[in-house]
C-alpha cells in the first residue's frame, strides 16, 4: 500500500508514511501489533461462543459431549483451513511490514 | 416508544462486528483509565517542567521528552494500531459487499423526503486529498466512503453516538437568533448529515440543507434521512465557496470541520459563512480546544493527530485565534467556552457568533 504517499496537503503539519516505528526497532512495533491483533481474535471468538451457548442453552437442543465428539465432514474441513488462514494472516500481516534493511 | 431504524451499514459476518466491537473497547481503554495513559504522561511531564524550571515551550520540546519514555512511545504504537484495524475490518467488511452496499444507495438516492443535489462536474480542491484519521482513501474517493466513515465514526466516539445521541445534544445548545426566526439552516460540511437531522428535529417547519464536497457522504446522508423521514436537502458544494445568495440562512452551523482546513480555508469559510448568514443569525461552531487551553499532554497529542492520524491542519488551528477571525468577518461571538472533555468527543470548544 502506498496510498498513504499520494495525499496532496496544502501545508500543515507532514505526514507520516506507512509503517512508522515508533518503539526504535520494528520487530518491536510489529510484536506488539500482533498482541493487539491476537486479544481481537480471542475476543471475537469468545464473543461467538457466547453467543452460541446462550442459544444452544435456550433451545436445549445440545449437549456439550456432542461438541466435544464433532467431526467435520469435507467440506467442513475445508471451510476450517479457510478460517484457519485468515486467522494467521490477521494476527502475522505485521510480519510484511518490517523492513528488510533498517 | 417506535423503534429508531438502523441506519448503520451491516457489516458482512458477525467476527467483523466483534472485531470492531474490540477496537471500540480497547480505544476506550487506551484513551481513558484503562491503560492511564494522559494523566500519568502529564504528570511527568508537569514534573519535568519543574525540574527544569520553566515552562514547556514549543511541541518539539514536548514530543522529544514524551520520545523518552518507553510509555510514551507504546501510547504511540497502541494510538495508530487500533485506528489502523479500524480501518483494516471495515474495510474487508464492507469490500465483502460492495455491490450490494452500492445498489442500495442507488435505491435511496431518488426517494424522498428531502433531496440529493450531486454535481456531476464537482472538481475537488487538492487540499482535501488528505486521508483523515487514515481513513483508506479519504472522504470521497471510495464510493463506499461514507459507509466507511459512518461506522468508523461510531467507534471513534466509543458507544457515544451509536444513535446520534451526540448531535442530537449538540444542536440542541445552539442558541437561536435573538428574534427567533429560524426559517432557513445550513449544516456546513455535514458529511453524513447527522447534524442537519437533528435540526429538522429541533426546528421542524425549518428548511434545513447539508453541504459537503463529498459525494459518498452526501448518498450516505441522504439515505440516512429517508430511513428515518427527515426532510433535509443535501448538496454537494464547498463550504468555502457555497454559492447561495446572500443572508439566506438563519443558523449556519460547523461541527468538527474547522481543524481539517488549511488556514487559507478557514479564513475564506468564516468569510463565506458571514456572507450566507443574515444579520441577526447565529453561525455555530464546534471544534478542537485552542492550544493555549491545553495540558502538555494534549499539546502532545495534537502534534501527534496531525502527523500520525492523518490531522494535517490541526495544528495550525488549534493554534491560531478563531475569535479574531470571527471578529474580522463581521461576527459577535457571544461565547466560547474552554473545551471539555466531551466524552468520545475529546476536548471541544464551542463559538456561538451572531452575525452583526
Ligand atoms: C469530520 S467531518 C465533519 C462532521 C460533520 N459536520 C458532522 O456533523 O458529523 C469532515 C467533513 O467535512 C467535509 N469537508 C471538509 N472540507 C470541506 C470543504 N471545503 N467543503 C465541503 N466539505 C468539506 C468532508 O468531506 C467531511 O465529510
Amino acid at each position: 500500500m502506498s496510498e498513504l504517499t499520494q495525499q496532496t496537503p496544502e501545508g500543515g503539519t507532514p505526514i507520516a508514511g506507512e509503517n512508522p516505528v515508533y518503539l526504535k526497532d520494528p520487530v518491536l512495533d510489529a510484536t506488539v501489533r500482533m498482541v493487539v491483533e491476537l486479544a481481537a481474535q480471542v475476543w471475537i471468538e469468545r464473543e461467538r461462543r457466547i453467543t452460541l451457548e446462550s442459544l444452544l442453552e435456550a433451545q436445549g437442543t445440545l449437549s456439550r459431549a456432542a461438541i466435544e465428539s464433532f467431526k467435520p465432514d469435507a467440506a467442513q474441513a475445508a471451510a476450517l483451513k479457510r478460517e484457519r488462514a485468515r486467522f494467521i494472516e490477521d494476527v502475522f500481516k505485521e510480519l510484511r511490514r518490517i523492513p528488510p534493511t533498517a | 416508544m417506535s423503534a429508531v431504524p438502523e441506519t448503520l451499514p451491516a457489516l458482512a459476518e458477525r467476527a467483523d462486528a466483534a472485531y470492531l466491537d474490540f477496537v471500540e473497547g480497547f480505544r476506550e481503554y487506551i484513551l481513558g483509565k484503562g491503560a492511564d495513559f494522559e494523566d500519568r504522561l502529564n504528570e511527568a511531564l508537569l514534573a519535568e517542567q519543574v525540574r527544569r524550571g520553566q515552562p514547556w515551550g514549543d511541541v518539539e520540546q514536548i514530543r522529544e521528552y514524551v520520545h523518552s519514555l518507553p510509555l510514551g512511545r507504546l501510547r504511540d504504537r497502541l494510538s495508530r494500531t487500533q485506528q489502523e484495524m479500524k480501518w483494516f475490518a471495515l474495510r474487508r467488511s464492507f469490500e465483502a459487499q460492495r455491490a450490494e452496499l452500492l445498489a442500495e444507495l442507488e435505491r435511496y438516492d431518488t426517494r424522498g423526503p428531502g433531496r440529493l443535489e450531486l454535481d456531476p462536474n464537482f472538481v475537488h480542491p487538492p487540499y482535501v486529498n488528505v486521508h483523515f484519521h487514515l481513513q483508506p482513501g479519504g472522504y470521497y474517493k471510495d464510493a463506499l466512503s461514507g459507509y466507511l466513515y459512518h461506522y468508523g465514526t461510531k467507534v471513534f466516539f466509543r458507544g457515544d453516538n451509536d444513535h446520534d445521541e451526540l448531535h442530537s445534544k449538540l444542536v440542541a445548545r445552539v442558541p437561536a437568533p435573538a428574534d427567533g426566526r429560524v426559517e432557513r439552516i445550513l449544516d456546513l460540511a455535514c458529511s453524513i448529515g447527522q447534524s442537519s437531522t437533528a435540526f429538522r428535529r429541533r426546528f421542524p417547519n425549518a428548511d434545513v440543507t447539508g453541504i459537503d464536497y463529498s459525494a459518498p457522504m452526501l448518498r450516505v446522508a441522504h439515505r440516512r434521512a429517508v430511513m428515518l423521514g427527515d426532510e433535509v436537502t443535501f448538496a454537494q458544494r464547498l463550504i468555502e465557496k457555497t454559492g447561495y445568495a446572500e443572508g439566506q440562512f438563519d443558523i449556519t452551523f460547523a461541527f468538527i470541520v474547522f481543524h481539517e482546513l488549511p488556514l487559507r480555508i478557514i479564513h475564506e469559510t468564516v468569510r463565506e459563512a458571514a456572507r450566507v448568514t443574515r444579520r441577526g443569525g447565529i453561525f455555530a461552531i464546534y471544534d478542537f480546544t485552542g492550544t493555549r487551553d491545553k495540558s502538555p499532554y494534549q499539546r502532545y497529542h495534537r502534534w501527534f493527530d496531525a502527523r500520525h492520524n492523518g490531522e494535517p491542519y490541526s495544528q495550525d488551528f488549534c493554534d491560531c485565534d478563531m475569535n479574531a477571525i470571527l471578529a474580522d468577518h463581521g461576527f459577535e461571538v457571544a461565547a466560547a467556552s474552554v473545551g471539555q472533555r466531551s466524552g468520545g468527543a475529546g476536548y471541544m470548544t464551542h463559538w456561538f457568533a451572531t452575525r452583526v
